[in-house]
């Protein structure tokens, strides 16, 4: 799977789980862009990616990222 | 009430339980909500709209859903973050429902459980089923 693929699932998610089809990410984009990125659902997104992607993430992982990049880039190690 | 603990739960753990309708929980129901729609306290409104009596409120079968999940699977430690739910049938007064719930993901880094729940009737037909999530705050 390449990135560009893994991109475009999660950002199907973030459309699916804040409700906007035309909800556009980036790499860097983080909870401070996102108005409604708050605790409950990051744990429906993080859910959700799991779910789509057959990955599954420790919590120490998930406190390290700082933005949408790096969970890209740790779904990336985690699919290989 | 179930006290299960998150490090109890696994894919695939069932919980149910029965409870019957009567018209004292359709009085409760309307003193707590307002939901005056004729549908849900005029019988005669509701035979001319084609049901064989007042139809029991949607949301009120759904709170079992909370009972499911706060009594049940898991129980005690539950902390409710999500449902989402779909009707299929009417309920009426009198009917005598199952509300049953499995647990279907389990989210290890945040403690969260969704559960596939179900409720079926004393026909067993299918009046509505909920994805459910909840938190487990046990430890």
């Amino acid at each position: 799977m390449t990135r560009e693929e893994v991109f475009n699932g999660v950002q199907d998610i973030f459309r699916d789980i804040f409700d906007e089809d035309d909800m556009v990410i980036e790499d860097k984009t983080s909870s401070d862009d996102i108005e409604d990125w708050d605790s409950l659902n990051h744990i429906n997104l993080v859910s959700a990616i799991e779910k789509e992607f057959e990955i599954r993430f420790a919590l120490g992982e998930l406190m390290a990222l700082k933005d949408v990049g790096a969970m890209i880039d740790l779904m990336i190690e985690k699919l290989k | 009430m179930n006290e299960y603990k998150f490090s109890d739960i696994e894919i695939g753990l069932e919980e149910s339980f029965e409870v019957k309708i009567d018209a004292s929980k359709m009085d409760k129901f309307l003193d707590i909500s307002n939901d005056i729609n004729p549908l849900h306290v005029d019988s005669n409104y509701a035979k001319e709209k084609g049901f064989p009596g007042r139809v029991v409120y949607g949301l009120l079968t759904s709170s079992f859903y909370s009972t499911l999940v706060g009594v049940h699977l898991p129980g005690k430690h539950c902390i409710l973050q999500g449902i989402d739910i779909q009707f299929s049938k009417p309920v009426y007064i009198g009917d005598a429902l199952k509300i049953s719930g499995k647990v279907s993901y389990i989210n290890e880094a945040y403690k969260q459980i969704e559960i596939r729940a179900f409720i079926t009737n004393q026909n067993n037909e299918k009046v509505s089923k909920a994805t459910i999530k909840t938190g487990v705050l046990d430890e």
